[in-house]
């Protein structure tokens, strides 16, 4: 009994402590808002669209209108009509006025009339291969469809009924369906490996300066020589994060559902399943963290700079099958991968328990590895060691 | 110390105050060079994170394109018709088919494991519907959750079905009795050809790899930086410094001329690393490129002084500081495009000076723009820094006095 | 009788410099053990030891009857004053008297009786770092030591540079502490206080003397 109220006690001292330090309260409570926000904002429009085309028309002539008027008509561009020279469209290509061209050649109608081969020429910009991948797609597909336009037209030419053009066109229909995300929104692909990288990094920073802290400030010392059980400490203090993650997971959750338009389904309780595991393997993950680092200032850079390369080797945006297997199994060490990985399969796929069999398990033992570790390791928790190490730097930045 | 000659006293000591001031700003110089090396985790940080980002990230994309996509095919048929479909997927360089299920629901299983991406259903009767001229339907079905995958996927398949539709049309039309010179025209008269500028290869590596290598840079640049300032407040060898009746201007001016020097020698083996070694493309060439990075560094060691300026201590100014440096790159646009952000926010975006150098290292190196582009880059980098080391020197200078009142 | 403390050939060598060399000594129940000793010599090493907050190199010590590389069961009898501010800079008076109770497991009588003793009452709403005089702030991180009854108390110069009222009132309690056969072990620096300790150490060029 005793004991819980110890906990609890530890546990209300440390909000006391976010409460009275903006800078700790606003990273708990605000940082993660924020960043989501920004994201949000900066991904919401989900497709690429209206990407800017310059057509170059040399032909001018109504066959090559029609042509013009096919990408006209497509959604996904929009033409600029001040780049109509090729030397126009080279210059916009360059500078960024337009991402992708058509060019028409001279003899365009001349040669259909003439039952010649002539080609159209399409370019777009893969500098930016967001750009460029997209680009490429959206040009397929308005090629296909004018293509088989253009054929409907031929046949029509020969005297075939509509009917009878449909039965030939029609012969194979090729149905594509692009299954979990079928309007290619990159909120739903990317977005959320972003809001999970905030929680990882807003995690770890915060519990990361706890005992840190304590240590700088010298009142590590009070929990030293009152015997307070390791575990003891390590409860007490990771409750109040604990609560603020789960509270920030479920809230950027709400807010990427409600108002980024981010594809959450599946199942509830898997969800909640997977932010309990990682929540539990962040906090403790942090607090052995600021047990052994030497000082506040470093644990803040360190951990700043790692949110890219776990990011990028974590295979979330480059598929993991296209990554060495060094690297992949340096990832496969780090449990943003699995989270972002899990939460992908669960939320976008929709995929169930059995599915996910593996990521939970794998995130399972994470969570008591590190757990058991937070929980019993006296290693570090001594003063003279840090103190060693950090007194240099207090030295050179009196803080 | 120099020696007295003939010149007249007068001289001397001009000569001597120069030798004095010189001496001043080296000394300064020599003792934020120690500060930095000696500061372990700064040290490490700067010595190591660009490079071993940049190995790291030419690791991760070493494959460079993401082709090979798995593929599975359900060919309830196995007829001649439908293995020509099948040639027809395996001839994609894109596409790697890697499964032959028996059903669909088969199929959807591996979709659901990740363990393919694209799935074909043939169905029954195929050839036959297709000899017969009836109609027949072939499902594609693409995993939409990564989208590197599905773009290229969806290119890969609208190709293929392209063709596939036309070589069958050309057969139905043949087979109902059409000229065969007019069944070809009817679906080959026109070639579409595709040109991929600047990044003829659609090479990930090239995109990605040296933009996150700069992207950790200028974030190690910034959590330096943010040092500048506050780095000297709180220590008490301020106080050394004051009563030495050096001006503050100076102390800083060199101060960050070392940091300057330190970020420039740092993004060098990375450049080095990036275009001579794993031979990316640059297309502008070197002069520009450094002239570039030169100018944005000194304005993202302006926005750090700022930081540094307005927070109270090294850690809570290294936070500030990576506020901006950690998003900086996604909202640069040099991925996700700027002008997909909302209208408001995009004006918002270019206040960053990341912004315009993530943009500009994208023209640099892709598309050969000259200086005559770059200029406008160039001036409004060196503005920024103007703006910001002003705001710096204003703010820092405004809470001294009222500190002194206080 | 059984020693409170008993030190064995302590060693404590901080990256190349040795800052103990083989010290040993005993502290029996009751007795004033006092540390004398100029900047830098290992005083605070030595107290952080004893108190189980610093590891040590090589040695044996053993405290309140057990060995403290084993067990913190000795803390339970324990109280520590640092010479350095140690108490929670961000907290109140009475929220560091109330949360280094939680965690000694004391009582809030405990903690109302030594608001009482060392004459906090006024101060209980004002943050810790704002305690202009070293005085009040010693006179509160003894109370903090005191609040789970040692039996041993170690402080480090509890009583260097503070105003006269609060030095008469710590030594008051000290003394007080004493008398109800408390042991204590201080750490000063000023030959002056050899007089109220049963037993000096003088650690010098890293040995001990006596």
């Amino acid at each position: 009994m005793i004991d819980v109220k110890q906990i609890l006690n530890i546990a209300h001292y440390e909000v006391v402590h976010i409460f009275k330090d903006l800078i700790l309260f606003l990273i708990v409570f605000a940082a993660p808002l924020l960043y989501a926000a920004l994201f949000g904002m900066i991904y919401i429009s989900g497709t690429l669209q209206h990407v800017p085309l310059g057509i170059v028309d040399l032909d001018h002539s109504a066959e090559s209108r029609a042509v013009v008027s096919a990408f006209e008509n497509a959604a996904n561009f929009q033409v600029i009509p001040e780049v109509n020279t090729y030397a126009g469209l080279e210059e916009g290509m360059k500078n960024g006025a337009v991402r992708a061209g058509v060019v028409i050649p001279k003899d365009y109608s001349q040669k259909l009339s003439q039952h010649q081969l002539t080609q159209i020429l399409t370019v777009y910009d893969s500098s930016n291969l967001i750009y460029g991948y997209n680009t490429r797609k959206y040009f397929q597909t308005v090629l296909n469809t004018f293509s088989a336009e253009h054929t409907a037209a031929y046949l029509g030419g020969l005297g075939m009924t509509k009917q009878e053009i449909t039965n030939v066109m029609d012969a194979v229909s090729f149905r594509m369906q692009v299954w979990y995300n079928p309007t290619f929104s990159y909120v739903t692909f990317l977005f959320m490996g972003l809001v999970i990288m905030i929680l990882h990094q807003i995690g770890l920073l915060s519990i990361g300066l706890t005992v840190t802290r304590e240590k700088e400030r010298n009142s590590w010392i009070q929990f030293l020589c009152a015997a307070v059980p390791q575990w003891k400490i390590f409860l007490g203090k990771a409750l109040p994060y604990f609560i603020a993650n789960f509270f920030n997971y479920g809230l950027l959750l709400w807010i990427s559902a409600r108002f980024v338009n981010v594809k959450i389904g599946g199942s509830l309780a898997l969800i909640l399943l997977l932010g309990l595991l990682f929540n539990v393997i962040l906090v403790s993950l942090g607090f052995i963290i600021s047990l052994y680092a030497p000082n506040s200032l470093q644990v803040t850079r360190y951990l700043m700079l790692l949110s890219v390369p776990l990011f990028v080797i974590s295979g979330y945006t480059w598929p993991a099958t296209h990554i060495p297997m060094v690297l992949n199994g340096l990832a496969r060490l780090m449990p943003y991968t699995w989270m972002a990985e899990g939460f992908r399969l669960a939320t976008v796929k929709g995929l169930g328990f059995d599915y996910l069999s593996t990521t939970i398990l794998v995130m399972t033992i994470m969570a008591a590895i590190t757990t058991c570790f937070a929980l019993s390791v006296t290693e570090g928790r001594f003063l003279c060691t840090a103190r060693a190490k950090s007194r240099l730097i207090k030295i050179l930045y009196r803080r | 110390m120099p020696k007295r000659n003939g010149t007249g006293r007068r001289n001397f000591i001009q000569n001597r105050v120069d030798v004095i001031m010189f001496s001043q700003s080296r000394a300064i110089m020599k003792r934020e060079l120690s500060y930095m090396w000696r500061d372990k985790g700064l040290r490490n940080i700067l010595l190591i994170v660009p490079l071993l980002g940049l190995l790291l990230f030419v690791g991760v994309y070493s494959y460079q394109r993401v082709d090979n996509i798995s593929t599975a095919i359900v060919d309830l048929d196995k007829s001649s018709a439908s293995q020509q479909v099948i040639t027809g997927l395996k001839n994609s360089q894109d596409l790697q088919v890697i499964a032959y299920p028996n059903n669909y629901d088969h199929l959807r299983e591996l979709i659901k494991k990740g363990e393919v991406i694209v799935g074909v259903v043939i169905p029954e009767n195929y050839g036959k519907d297709v000899a017969l001229g009836h109609q027949t339907k072939v499902a594609v079905l693409i995993d939409g959750t990564n989208m590197i995958y599905a773009t290229n996927a969806t290119s890969a398949i609208l190709t293929v079905t392209r063709t596939l539709g036309a070589e069958i049309g050309i057969k139905t039309l043949i087979a109902q009795g059409i000229q065969p010179n007019q069944a070809l025209e009817a679906y080959q008269s026109i070639e579409f050809r595709e040109e991929a500028w600047f990044n003829p290869t659609m090479n990930y590596a090239y995109f990605l790899v040296l933009a996150f290598a700069l992207n950790m840079w200028q974030q190690c640049c910034t959590l330096t930086s943010c040092m500048n300032i506050i780095g000297e407040n709180g220590v008490r060898s301020w106080l050394q410094i004051k009563a030495s009746g050096m001006s503050t201007l100076k102390l800083f001016f060199c101060k960050s001329l070392v940091h300057i020097g330190i970020f420039m020698l740092m993004v060098l083996p990375v450049y080095f690393f990036a275009f001579g070694i794993f031979r990316f493309p640059l297309t502008s060439g070197w002069p520009l490129l450094l002239l570039f990075t030169f100018v944005f560094t000194i304005s993202l060691h302006s926005l750090g002084t700022l930081m540094s300026s307005i927070s109270g201590n090294a850690v809570n100014a290294t936070r500030f500081g990576m506020v901006i440096a950690l998003p900086s790159f996604v909202i640069s646009g040099f991925t996700w495009p700027l002008e997909t952000m909302p209208q408001w926010f995009q004006p918002l975006a270019w206040i960053l000076p990341q912004t315009w150098f993530f943009q500009g290292i994208n023209y640099l190196t892709f598309k050969n723009q000259g200086w005559e582009f770059m200029s406008r880059y160039i001036f409004v980098l060196g503005l920024m820094a103007v703006l910001f080391y002003s705001a710096a020197a204003l703010y820092a200078h405004s809470v001294k006095t009222l500190f002194r009142k206080g | 009788m059984e020693p409170i403390i008993k030190v064995n050939k302590l060693s404590q060598k901080i990256g190349r410099k040795m800052l103990l060399k083989e010290i040993s000594f005993e502290v029996l129940p009751g007795e004033c053990f006092g540390v004398f000793g100029t900047r830098g010599t290992g005083k605070t090493s030595l107290l952080h030891i004893l108190a189980g907050v610093d590891r040590f190199t090589s040695g044996q010590v053993e405290v309140l009857g057990s060995n403290i590389r084993k067990t913190e069961k000795f803390k339970h009898d324990l109280g520590l004053v640092t010479q350095e501010r140690s108490l929670f800079p961000d907290l109140t008076v009475a929220e560091n008297l109330d949360f280094i109770a939680a965690l000694k497991k004391a009582s809030k009588a405990d903690v109302c009786e030594m608001i009482e003793r060392y004459e906090l009452n006024e101060l209980l709403a004002e943050p810790v770092t704002v305690l202009d005089t070293m005085g009040v702030f010693q006179r509160l991180s003894l109370a903090c030591a005191m609040l789970n009854s040692p039996k041993l108390l170690i402080a480090d110069e509890i009583i260097k540079d503070i105003d006269l009222y609060s030095r008469n009132l710590i030594l008051r309690e000290l003394q007080q502490f004493q008398a109800e056969g408390g042991t204590c072990v201080y750490a000063f620096s000023n030959i002056a206080f050899c007089g109220y300790m049963s037993k000096v150490g003088w650690n010098y060029n890293s040995g001990m003397l006596y």
